[in-house]
């Protein structure tokens, strides 16, 4: 009951304060709508991102299609087929599509005959075969490859690579295939053996950045949302141990140690007012996530499947929040300085915790630190939660030191708290 | 004799900063049932006896007995029956009248018919009915007294002890809280007052302590401390005879 009392008198003294309540809600919608659609460009970068590329086939025959068949199973490439050279350069151009691949008609058979007459060269040069009378010199297949001069020069490697390596492919293959013919030749006992390279060769190249994030979708929302939520939830130290040291300066504090011989009821009261305050934190930024960033053309936060573990972290990340509030308030004497040290170790806190970027893109020695803020167990278990369907078990590490992030600062704070009121 | 409510013996108590102590070998007799008058001019004592006197603060040497029971082992029964205004204004500024009385009331661990029952009683005993859905913050400096006051009663304790409960409030408000006091007196409260405004003291106390430098100078009913010093003609006279005319700090 008491505890109850203290919960509806912290939650009146909160709903009086429109500065507290700004700068728990509206700061932190504002600062993970602003941060989710500033980093989004960057985040893009970071990340493989499919590239959408022209087809022009002219040739219409195995070349064409083998290539076509090899970057429609890349997961980079996305093919878009058209008929009009014309067109297409025009479209490479203007920049609406960042490259094109054209492949000129008859390089099939261009490239079969090149390839046959190559290993009947090679053979009459053993003196297996007669010397073939028409000339060697046939134009090279010329597939062309446009790109716009604004496309980075990875994805361009990585198309003309694999253009070249397809090509290559095919090549082995019909040599092969046209050695098998050679060497067969007369004798119908030999059975021909199917080659088919290109199913081993695959464009499938990865961009040089992060290894550690290899095909998770870390975007930019996925990353600001349970970030910035983090954030946020640390911040009710503002308001928390705000309360809690004008309480003790107006003398209120004072009452509540006359009227009841323990405090517990006092400050599990506002534990668990400020736990739920962190909770309510967490789901409108979530909701934020889900409903609000699509609308401003970002995509839609996942969650994952864990739901169990979501709520887990969320509830271990409100405990630790709230502990280090009632610590702040605790430990200083004015708010002046209890609430400028608050939000600038919050900050910090939050900036080797990988809420600003992500941890995985900072400096060596800035990753180690980051393995000491709560921020970054609590976030290092939601990306786990969203991005990898992680079980329970794999994130009850970071639970565990959250929670026992809170229990000691709460302890720290049970014991100063006494030091200082008992004259 | 009547039996004591408050007994205190050889208080000591002396803060970490100072060189002297704010309180020395106090010891005071309050019978219960008293209106007793803790006298003394700025910087005697006065406080710092009554935060021992309510447990929160732990005197460096002696014994604090209130209502029969021990401050050490018994503190949490002795606060259940005592009622204490501090000095200084101690309520939540946000809250409104009735919101700030009701979570008092419900740390007390009353129940909610019964905190109704008496915040209406009250409120009404000190003029504040209509101001009960305002906040705190936008008071005067008299109702936030009286409010201030009515937190220390809303548990109708034994024994009430008020540091100073009319300091910067107007006739009026004075009169009221007079009044009422009497009127506790008359239920068989004993109240224990804290003040240097002395017609108050001649007005309502039966008895009187009076503390100079943390020490004990007299004590006795009101009359018979009256009738010792028959040369003063007023508790004002008597207490600048017994505290001399130097100004303290
Ligand atoms: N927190 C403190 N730290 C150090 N010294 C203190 C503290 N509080 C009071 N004192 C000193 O103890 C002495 C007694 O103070 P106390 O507040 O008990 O006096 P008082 O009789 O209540 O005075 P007043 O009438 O001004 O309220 C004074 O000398 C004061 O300076
Ligand atoms: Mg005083």
């Amino acid at each position: 009951m008491k505890t109850l009392a203290t919960i509806y008198k912290e939650f009146l003294l909160l709903v009086r304060d429109p500065g507290g309540l700004a700068l728990i809600f509206i700061m932190p919608l504002a600062l993970v709508i602003v941060m989710a659609l500033v980093q989004d460009a960057p985040f893009r970068d970071y990340q493989e991102i499919k590239l959408d590329v022209l087809f022009v086939d002219q040739d219409g025959d195995s070349l064409s299609a083998k290539v076509k068949q090899a970057f429609d199973a890349s997961p980079n490439v996305n093919l878009v087929v058209k008929t009009d050279t014309a067109e297409v350069k025009q479209l490479v151009r203007s920049g609406a599509f960042k490259a094109a691949i054209v492949i000129p008609a008859n390089s099939s058979e261009t490239l079969r005959e090149k390839t046959r007459q190559l290993i009947v060269k090679v053979f009459s040069n053993f003196g297996l075969t007669e010397a073939p009378k028409d000339s060697l010199d046939i134009a090279a297949i010329g597939i062309k490859i446009l790109f716009d001069p604004a496309i980075k020069s990875n994805y361009k490697q990585t198309l003309t690579g694999g253009v070249q390596k397809i090509v290559a492919s095919i090549q082995a293959e019909w040599i092969l295939d046209e050695l098998q013919n050679q060497l067969s030749e007369g004798r119908t006992d030999v059975k021909k053996t199917p080659v088919n390279l290109t199913e081993i060769i695959q464009v499938n190249e990865q961009y040089a950045s992060e290894k550690k994030y290899e095909g998770l979708m870390l975007n930019s929302v996925q990353h600001n949302v349970p970030a910035w939520t983090m954030f946020a939830m640390f911040f009710i130290l503002y308001p928390l141990a705000g309360n809690f040291i004008k309480e003790r300066e107006e003398g209120s504090m004072l009452r509540l140690r006359l009227i009841s011989g323990s405090q517990f009821p006092v400050i599990s009261g506002k534990f668990a007012f400020y736990f739920m305050v962190c909770l309510l934190q967490f789901i409108l930024m979530i909701a934020v996530g889900i409903y609000i960033m699509p609308l401003l053309g970002l995509s839609k936060l996942v969650l994952g499947t864990n739901i169990l573990g979501i709520l887990l972290v969320a509830c271990s990340v409100a405990m630790a929040a709230t502990g280090y509030g009632v610590l702040i308030g605790v430990y200083f004497r004015t708010p002046q300085q209890a609430l400028s040290f608050g939000s600038v170790s919050v900050v910090i806190l939050s900036a080797i915790g990988g809420v600003w970027v992500p941890v995985y893109v900072m400096p060596e020695i800035l990753q180690t630190l980051s393995r000491f803020s709560p921020m970054s167990w609590g976030l290092e278990a939601f990306n786990d939660l969203f991005l990898r369907q992680a079980s329970i078990q794999s994130i009850l590490p970071n639970v565990l030191r959250l929670t026992g992030f809170s229990l000691v600062a709460l302890f720290i704070s049970v014991i100063i708290h006494k030091s200082r009121t008992i004259l | 004799m009547s039996t004591s409510a408050v007994h205190l013996i050889d208080l000591t108590k002396q803060y970490p900063q100072s060189t002297k102590p704010a309180v020395s070998n106090l010891t005071l007799h309050i019978p219960e049932g008293a209106v007793y008058g803790l006298l003394g001019p700025n910087g005697a004592g006065k406080s710092t006896t009554v935060m021992m006197l309510c447990g929160l603060m732990r005197p460096d040497a002696g014994t604090v007995n209130v209502l029969g029971m021990d401050m050490e082992t018994q503190s949490v029964e002795i606060r259940k029956k005592i009622g204490v205004a501090s000095q200084d204004i101690a309520l939540f500024p946000t809250l409104t009248a009735y919101e700030n009385l009701f979570y008092f009331g419900r740390m007390y661990g009353m129940s909610g018919s019964m905190i109704r029952q008496q915040i209406d009683k009250y409120l009404h005993v000190f003029g504040l009915t209509e101001k009960s859905k305002k906040i705190v913050h936008t008071f005067s400096g008299g109702m936030k007294r009286r409010l201030n006051l009515m937190a220390a009663l809303l548990h109708q304790p034994k024994l009430v002890i008020l540091d100073e409960p009319t300091a910067g409030v107007d006739v009026q408000s004075r009169n009221m809280i007079l009044d009422f006091l009497m009127l506790l007196k008359s239920e068989g409260t004993t109240i224990i007052y804290s003040s240097h405004v002395l017609e108050e003291a001649e007005r309502i106390c039966s008895h009187l302590g009076v503390i100079d430098e943390g020490k004990l100078i007299t004590e006795g009913t009101l009359v018979d401390i009256m009738n010792t010093h028959s040369d003063c003609q007023s508790l004002e006279q008597l207490f600048l005879k017994l505290t001399g005319k130097n100004i303290r700090d």
